[in-house]
């Protein structure tokens, strides 16, 4: 299990959250200072409903192991989305958590066994 | 209400003829949707019978090799395609597109009478993931209603398309969700569900007054009623789920609004066999997965079943039509659920069968077609779900278009789904807080069923026993809807992009047209002038039509999934 801590990042994903927070038009669930991102739920919570077998397989949307993207475009796709086929992510992760996606996009294997 | 137009939406009348046809046309009421005059197409499922059924015969099974395209009608910014019902009153078709637009266009020739684009929020619409499609409107009381993606009920002037009312029925800004399914009108009321299922709401179904536009009643299907709140354990209605993202039907006899409603969050559980105490939402999750009859006057629950108590397989009952039958002095409601069963009710939705469209079925081992009661349910601990797939796939063994009854031939023509998925189950934390996005719980992949390939096919079949007289397969699943005529004709618009025609009685190819991409949406009869037509909505895309490219490759690869068009046919 690959789980990343972002003891950085601003409050905003608690333990009540899975992925994403709040858009701003609203008022955002308090969330505490140290909360962390756990990617590997936030793939099989949102994620991993397009990109299949938790980001290993294309499905709705593209396999992302082994991406031949390159970071930046990958940090981009998930901040601005795409229309029609990815939703924008810009306003429930900050840049440094879609950071944090992305180094998680680049640590997938395939599954043992 | 702020009310918001897009210049180029304004309403356009065009031609004195057609203005004049359309204000001669007659008002569609509730009398008139019921007894479904046979050159009209006056709601989603046909009429509220829901037959999916037109008897017009001027197309039929000795002719219908000279059966070509009439017009066609191109609405534009088809994201994920072209995915809705047309409706017909009077020569005037009707029809919505992605982003909620709505045309007006002459049944006849295709020229646009007036049409609609209603200006949305683009912002939210960008983080949605259901979205930004629509699949129907509803007539009633001269007004054209459609729903949005933004949480809004319009109730559009039938013959100018002007802004009659403008309801704000949910903050899709809090709840991430809004409408994409068509809404129903019955008896002064516009009936309309909202998107669930993945996302931590309650669900709601919605009535609106047609003449007024003001909201009148308001159901939850998450814990909506003192009995419902004690099957979500631990609080767990507040992570939710639910909605009714299809239209149902109306039962005049009964003054009910029947409803399929969508499955709970998370849609795969972690609970394992213990599910009514143990996992994210101990307990059966009522109304989730179930139909339900509600006073179409109060909004108050009058009966229901959950088909699917504790839902742990995201195989809900939004899908599907609610069949009126009789037979044999008795009444009979069908109503296929996504997991691939086909329910059979009277008319206070008791179980009389239940009976199983496709073969690759295993997250139960049956159900009890005296009682509904599943036998043998698979409910997963966490962990890898792949020695034995769970079938049918995510996409379901039954999607959401409708299938079709044919009074002629007494035969309910359905398509089924024959497909399965792998998948790792995850504990994942409770989401009760609105936010943007999804509520899974597992890592999934398609893959096809143990007993060999990944295929679809359209049964004929007895809609109470489910004897079935013929099959025809597809190597894709279709997504559409099906159409049958009093013809002798089946209609499939396949995902390659077919139109097929079969003979009703034996299934045998009689036509088949390209229409250039994957079908997904609906297909529907009517005559104008005395002159029979088929229109077919064709544009591909969406949560389950995005699978297609992946996993079957071929034409697939280089499908649009952002295009579309409006095809009409006739006799040439």
């Amino acid at each position: 299990m690959l789980k990343l801590h972002l003891k950085s990042l601003p409050a905003v994903l608690g333990a009540s959250l899975l992925c994403v927070v709040v858009a701003r038009a609203q008022s955002a669930t308090p969330a505490p200072d140290n909360g962390s991102l756990d990617v590997e739920q936030l793939f099989a919570g949102t994620c991993g409903f397009c990109h299949s077998d938790g980001g290993r397989a294309a499905g709705r949307g593209p396999q992302l192991m082994n991406s031949q993207r390159d970071d930046e475009f990958l940090h981009n796709r998930i901040k601005i989305g795409k229309q029609g086929a990815m939703p924008a992510f810009g306003e429930s992760f900050s840049d440094a958590q879609i950071d944090q996606i992305v180094k998680y996009i680049r640590a997938l294997k395939p599954r043992e066994g | 209400m702020k009310k918001r137009w897009c210049n180029s939406g304004l309403p356009l009348v065009v031609g004195a003829t057609l203005a004049a046809s359309a204000a001669l046309a007659q008002s569609v009421d509730t009398a008139r949707i019921e007894n479904a005059g046979q050159n009209d197409w006056l709601t989603y499922h046909g009429s509220y019978k829901s037959h999916h059924y037109s008897p017009l015969a001027q197309i039929n099974a000795s002719n219908i090799g000279n059966l070509g395209v009439a017009w066609t009608h191109i609405p534009g910014r088809s994201t994920r395609g072209l995915q809705s019902m047309p409706l017909v009153a009077d020569g005037v078709l009707y029809y919505s597109g992605s982003y909620s637009r709505v045309f007006a266009l002459n049944g006849a020739t295709g020229e646009v009478i007036w049409s609609f684009f209603p200006e949305l929020d683009e912002a939210l619409i960008s983080r949605q993931t259901h979205s930004p499609y629509n699949r129907g409107v509803a007539l009633g009381e001269g007004k054209v209603f459609v729903g949005t993606m933004d949480g809004r009920l319009f109730g559009l002037d039938a013959k100018s398309g002007k802004v009659l009312s403008e309801t704000r029925l949910i903050d899709s800004q809090k709840l991430t969700v809004g409408f994409t399914g068509a809404p129903l009108y019955a008896k002064g009321s516009v009936i309309i569900g909202s998107q669930g299922g993945e996302w931590p709401g309650r669900g709601p179904i919605f009535a609106v007054d047609a003449t007024t536009g003001k909201k009148k009643w308001e159901f939850l299907t998450v814990a909506g009623t003192d009995e419902a709140m004690k099957t979500w354990g631990n609080d767990s209605w507040r992570t939710g789920g639910g909605g009714g993202w299809m239209p149902g039907t109306y039962d005049s006899e009964t003054n009910s609004v029947l409803w399929g409603t969508a499955n709970p969050a998370p849609l795969y559980d972690w609970s394992g066999a213990d599910y009514k105490t143990q996992g994210a939402r101990p307990g059966d999750n009522l109304y989730t997965s179930s139909v339900i009859a509600l006073d179409i006057d109060t909004g108050k629950l009058k009966s229901y079943h959950q088909e699917l108590p504790h839902d742990a397989w995201d195989f809900d009952s939004a899908v599907g039509e609610f069949v009126m039958l009789e037979r044999d002095g008795q009444k009979y409601v069908v109503h296929p659920n996504k997991g691939g069963f086909v329910f059979v009710y009277d008319r206070n939705l008791g179980v009389k069968n239940v009976w199983r469209l496709v073969e690759n079925i295993n997250f139960v081992k049956d159900i009890d077609p005296k009682t509904g009661a599943l036998i043998g349910r698979r409910d997963f601990p966490v962990g890898k779900v792949t020695e034995v797939p769970l079938c049918p796939f995510i996409g379901g063994g039954i999607s959401w278009n409708a299938g079709s009854y044919n009074p002629k031939t007494g035969l309910y023509y359905k398509i089924g789904q024959e497909w399965c998925m792998t998948l790792d189950i995850q504990k994942t934390t409770p989401v009760t807080a609105p936010q943007v996005q999804l509520n899974i719980g597992a890592d999934f992949k398609m893959v096809p069923p143990p007993s060999g390939e990944i295929y679809g096919h359209l049964d004929a079949r007895d809609p109470i026993t489910g004897a079935k007289k013929w099959e025809v397969r597809f190597p894709e699943p279709p997504l559409g809807s099906v159409l049958s005529t009093g013809g002798n004709l089946v209609f499939v618009p396949d995902s390659r992009g077919i139109l097929h025609a079969y003979d009703a009685e034996t299934g045998a190819e009689l036509w088949k047209h390209n229409n250039g991409t994957g079908h997904q949406g609906g297909i529907v009869s009517y005559s104008v002038g005395g002159k029979q037509y088929i229109a077919v909505a064709a544009g591909f895309g969406g949560m389950l039509a995005d699978e297609y490219a992946p996993n079957f490759g071929g034409v697939y690869k280089s499908m649009p999934r952002d295009d579309g068009a409006l095809v009409v046919f006739s006799l040439k």
